[in-house]
């Protein structure tokens, strides 16, 4: 199976969808140990992902429509979110540089793109309670699976949720959480948690 | 459950904004919808400055925009910085070919899109200098000040920075004034109550009728420790003892001394509390020369207060003493 830009579309759709769906539950999770606002801000995010699905001009490549993205992403004035999740985006597009249509190597490109991207704003790795705790395992699978299409998105889906529930038993380095130290052993990041739900999102367009 | 004078807590911060700018209109203006920029920026021939940082304290920090302090303050939303797009904006708009300063609180957010509006800045070949404010003692050791918050310091900051600039020092000058100043602050706050987030109406800290907390963050993000109540002069003798320690403050050293109100503590609470300040720091041979007593930055409607002291000397003091003009800070040329 191939991914032509409309099951990209779809994609992002369904990650809007996901992420819509636990708006409440990642403002929850946030007020433990921060402001409580995660949810406004992935709704934020959610929105503007939702708006370049639903708009991206026919002569924009894949590449394009998720860089753009990403600088969309980016400019959301949601404090840490916007750069993280705008990185990871624009990254995606740096993995689908010249791709047209996708195959597996291509979503190994893809995620491999984000890591690095994200990798040049932050240090953070596995075990420190950030969503670096989903994207990494995310990314390890899809560059290690052998898995076709679409169940290779199945596969990092997986590992995404694994890397979040594995946050729930880390101690918070980076953020404000980290001020509560050893207090956030025991509850989910909420980053951590949202990735997953985005990247969740993605496979469930495409898997039905 | 919160009760507070607003509309569509989405619209908050444009609202705000709107007000503020409304209110003085002869000392700033509303670009791009969340920069507040100085209106004396058009005519600047000097070093300028630059901050960012989330809406919900105030009147931090955009209530500080105008001659003497601060030329562009970008808002992000409450508690959220904003993104690098409208800092570099920002940053192209500052700079009238005498340089920028641009003033960052230490919070991951801010410090986030800060780096990546550099990375822009440079490339587009904007001459700007960085300044990082990460005075709160109480999260990490001096040692460590990378790990530390930024909290009302970012404010007399300006006005060093605003100060040396209408001197007409050099962009490396003054970054190098401001930077001295800003590894000579410490901060420390307390808390008596807690208060909601204005948008998700949810509880940003909640300590019990007899306890206050030290060193709790600005965001509901905590730290700190928490101990039964004490007197107003037991409570700065606890907090300025810190700080002095913090800072190695010896006998004979001029400070500046500030008592940042959060939102809900009285004005009779923060000048009891200025009071044994001073008293305090006298006892010692300490000498304060400079001060504020005022809420500068708050925490929505938060009980407590930050104590905020800085090492000065006559070259700080001069640029402490030149004239602005903000909405929330402003300073006659007569004033020694």
């Amino acid at each position: 199976m191939v991914l032509l830009k409309k099951d990209f579309i779809n994609m992002l759709i369904g990650a809007s969808d996901a992420l819509d769906d636990k708006i409440d539950e990642f403002s929850d999770i946030d007020s433990k140990f921060g402001d409580g606002d995660h949810g406004v801000t992935v709704g934020r995010i959610s929105k503007v992902i939702r708006a370049k699905a639903e708009s991206s001009p026919e002569h924009e490549t894949l590449s394009e429509m998720f860089q753009t993205l990403g600088k969309d992403i980016m400019n959301v004035n949601g404090g840490s979110a916007g750069p993280l999740y705008g990185s990871i985006f624009e990254g995606f597009g740096e993995g689908l540089q010249g791709i047209y249509e996708a195959n597996e190597a291509a979503i190994k490109s893809m995620f491999a793109g984000a890591l690095e991207n994200i990798g040049l704003i932050s240090n953070a790795k596995v075990g420190e309670k950030t969503m670096m705790d989903t994207l990494i395992p995310a990314c390890e699978t899809a560059e290690n699976s052998d898995s076709p299409l679409p169940q290779l998105l199945a596969d990092i889906a997986e590992a995404a949720q694994q890397g979040a529930e594995y946050s729930k038993q880390c101690q918070a380095k980076f953020g404000r959480a980290r001020f509560h130290k050893e207090a956030t052993i025991g509850t989910m990041d909420a980053g951590a948690y949202s990735l997953y739900c985005l990247i969740k999102g993605f496979s469930t367009a495409i898997n039905q | 459950m919160m009760k507070k004078f607003i509309n569509d807590p989405s619209n908050l911060t444009q609202e705000l904004l709107e007000g503020l700018t409304l209110a003085n209109k002869d000392i700033i203006e509303l670009v791009r919808g969340n920069l507040v920029v100085s209106k004396k920026l058009k005519d600047a021939d000097r070093v300028t400055v630059v901050t960012l940082g989330g809406t919900g304290h105030e009147p931090a920090l955009q209530g500080f925009v105008g001659e003497g302090m601060v030329d562009i303050a970008v808002c992000g939303d409450i508690f959220a910085a904003p993104g690098p797009e409208s800092c570099f904006e920002a940053l192209k708009l500052a700079d009238k070919g005498k340089g920028v300063i641009f003033v960052v609180l230490n919070h991951a957010g801010d410090m986030l899109t800060a780096n990546l509006t550099m990375k822009a800045a440079k490339k587009e070949g904007i001459n700007v200098m960085k300044i990082v404010t990460q005075e709160d003692i109480t999260t990490a050791p001096r040692a460590d000040a990378n790990n530390r918050r930024g909290f009302v310091g970012c404010i007399p900051a300006y006005k060093i920075a605003g100060g040396a600039a209408a001197q007409g020092k050099s962009l490396e000058e003054v970054a190098a004034i401001t930077q001295k100043f800003v590894d000579n602050m410490g901060a420390i706050s307390v808390s008596l109550t807690g208060a909601t987030h204005p948008v998700t109406g949810g509880d940003l800290a909640v300590l019990d009728d007899n306890e206050m907390g030290v060193g709790m963050g600005q965001h509901g993000e905590g730290g700190g420790y928490k101990i039964p109540m004490k007197t107003a002069d037991d409570t700065i003798a606890l907090l300025m003892g810190e700080l002095i320690k913090d800072l190695s403050v010896t006998k004979g050293e001029k400070l500046m001394c500030v008592v940042n109100g959060c939102g809900a503590t009285t004005l009779m609470e923060m000048l009891i509390s200025y009071r044994a300040a001073v008293r305090y720091l006298e006892a010692k041979g300490i000498e304060v020369v400079a001060n504020i007593v005022n809420e500068l930055l708050t925490v929505q409607e938060t009980g407590g207060y930050q104590l905020f002291i800085a090492r000065m000397d006559d070259e700080l003091l001069s640029y402490w003493n030149e004239p602005c003009n903000t909405p929330y800070f402003k300073r006659m040329p007569t004033m020694k």
